[in-house]
């Protein structure tokens, strides 16, 4: 039976989509059977993000109206074994998107993969609460700004009051906080809000934390998930995160201004 | 008999219709006076005076008898129909219907300042539901004991008794009680503690930051919050129908 996890975070912009790429592929590369699913029909970004969007025929929606079977639809990853990608639709209305057809879709995966992703399009509309509908643990995206946060806030009520476990009295969704962007210089600055602050107000596990890093714009153009590039401190962060969504005690990295010495000021130090 | 009458034989139909309507809250019985004061008024705003129809609310009156018809004469000389009367006793309703005007019962009484603050801040119904999951206990007193974040988009509310939240209560949340209201975490949201009209409520935080703060119906703004208090544990009460605010520390 595989674990069903929703990335979402209310407002868009925040790094779902790349976060939901980076797990995937973190997951897969450890030997879970993954999949991860498109959810912002209309506006369908993850293969690009996962450098598969030539190799897309069917996508969910068709799934979903029987026009394709799930195999069909279904791409496989040409970097990693074990995961596949099931697209959104760019052409199609966002209400082709229905609970009934999701359900069979996830009853259909649940029984051959170890974990199912489903990106979430941003904001608390139909297709966001779709997303999680299903989910048994959250993937919370927030960037440290009062914004991001709030909205993080509004989506975890959502998740704790619209979700199938919450309908049924099952236990809740497990919620998890991902911060991205996070930028110590500048929360040394005070421009950003640090990392306590939005751990306080969210009142939530704290799953990893992703530095501000080139390496992730860099990545998603190139359409290579930024955990394949294991030289850059957000690709180390992706992976520390999916041991900790694994289980695993791993020590938080990347939070901490540090000082550059002498010597890395001199030859440039590594790759940020 | 048939309830398929055909339609294009009826004279009417009746219809439930809520129209937009002035009414006259009457603070004075002395048709000299509302003569004297009306005269004024349309000389300001002449726009105003053509026809409109009114309601005479007594109910600020405390008269057993009323010039009824000597107000109504006053009104129609300045272009005011008055249609029908609000509140007054039995004596003012007759007087009403002989003069052929219509009779409203009183007003259900309300703190007022609460009704407009509640009707700007409640979201679309669809927008709001219940805080899902989380410990709950109900209070001997009738309240509540709710464990957990309070979040963004929810609302939280004790209808009678006190509401006790073991937590915070975030940007964004509301919370609402008839008698008092606890929150062991920080206050960042909106909390309404006295919804019935109850002067004696307080509100306690252990670190306020409220976007707004009310006590029947007397709120206050976070922006008109003493910033030496922001951050610090307080207590939120009436004294003299002003809200004020105490720290605890």
């Amino acid at each position: 039976m595989a674990k069903i996890i929703v990335v979402t975070s209310g407002k868009g912009g925040v790094g779902k989509t790349t976060s939901a790429a980076a797990i995937a592929t973190g997951l897969a590369l450890r030997g879970n059977k993954t999949i991860v699913i498109d959810f912002d029909v209309g506006l369908r970004n993850l293969d690009l993000v996962m450098g598969c969007e030539r190799r897309v025929v069917y996508d969910l929606v068709n799934v979903i109206q029987g026009e394709a079977g799930l195999n069909q639809a279904m791409i496989r990853d040409k970097r990693v074994d074990n995961l596949h990608i099931l697209p959104a639709s760019q052409t199609r209305d966002k209400e082709a998107l229905t609970s009934e057809g999701i359900e069979q879709v996830l009853d259909e995966l649940v029984k051959d993969f170890d974990y199912i992703l489903c990106d979430s399009p941003a904001g608390i509309e139909q297709g966001a609460q779709l997303a999680m509908y299903y989910a048994d643990a959250a993937v919370v995206v927030t960037n440290p700004e009062v914004s991001s946060v709030r909205d993080s806030d509004r989506i975890l009520g959502l998740l704790a009051s619209k979700t199938r476990r919450a309908e049924r009295g099952q236990d809740p969704v497990k919620e998890h906080l991902l911060i991205t962007r996070y930028n110590p210089t500048r929360v040394d600055d005070g421009d950003m809000l640090n990392l306590e602050d939005i751990r306080e107000i969210l009142a939530i596990d704290l799953i990893g934390l992703i530095p501000e890093s080139e390496a992730v714009l860099r990545s998603s153009n190139q359409g290579i998930p930024v955990t394949h590039d294991q030289s850059s401190d957000a690709g180390q962060a992706y992976t520390d995160t999916v041991s900790r969504l694994l289980g695993e005690d791993v020590p938080l990295r990347f939070h901490e201004y540090q000082k550059k010495g002498l010597f890395s000021r001199m030859f440039g130090g590594g790759r940020r | 008999m048939s309830l398929n009458v055909d339609r294009a034989g009826l004279a009417f139909t009746f219809k439930g219709g809520m129209l937009p309507m002035t009414v006259m809250e009457l603070t004075s019985a002395d048709p000299e006076r509302i003569r004297d004061q009306l005269a004024g008024k349309l000389s300001q705003s002449p726009a105003f005076f053509q026809h409109t129809p009114v309601v005479l609310n007594v109910e600020k009156l405390d008269e057993p008898h009323l010039a009824l018809e000597r107000i109504c004469a006053v009104c129609r000389a300045h272009k005011l129909l008055p249609v029908a009367v609000r509140g007054g006793p039995d004596p003012v309703k007759q007087s009403a219907w002989a003069l052929g005007l219509g009779w409203f019962p009183p007003q259900e009484i309300k703190p007022r300042n609460l009704e407009s603050v509640a009707a700007d801040t409640q979201p679309a119904k669809e927008d709001t539901f219940a805080a899902a999951r989380h410990e709950e206990t109900p209070a001997s007193n009738g309240g509540r004991i709710y464990r957990g974040t309070v979040r963004s988009g929810q609302q939280l509310t004790a209808p009678e008794g006190d509401l006790v939240v073991v937590g915070s209560v975030n940007a964004g949340a509301e919370v609402l009680a008839a008698g008092n209201i606890h929150v062991y975490g920080a206050l960042r949201g909106r909390a309404l503690a006295g919804i019935h009209g109850d002067h004696d409520a307080s509100i306690f935080c252990r670190e306020l930051h409220a976007e707004l703060l009310s006590v029947a119906g007397n709120y206050k703004r976070l922006e008109d919050v003493d910033p030496r208090l922001l951050s610090q544990p307080v207590q939120v009460r009436l004294s003299d129908d002003q809200l004020s605010i105490a720290s605890m520390s």
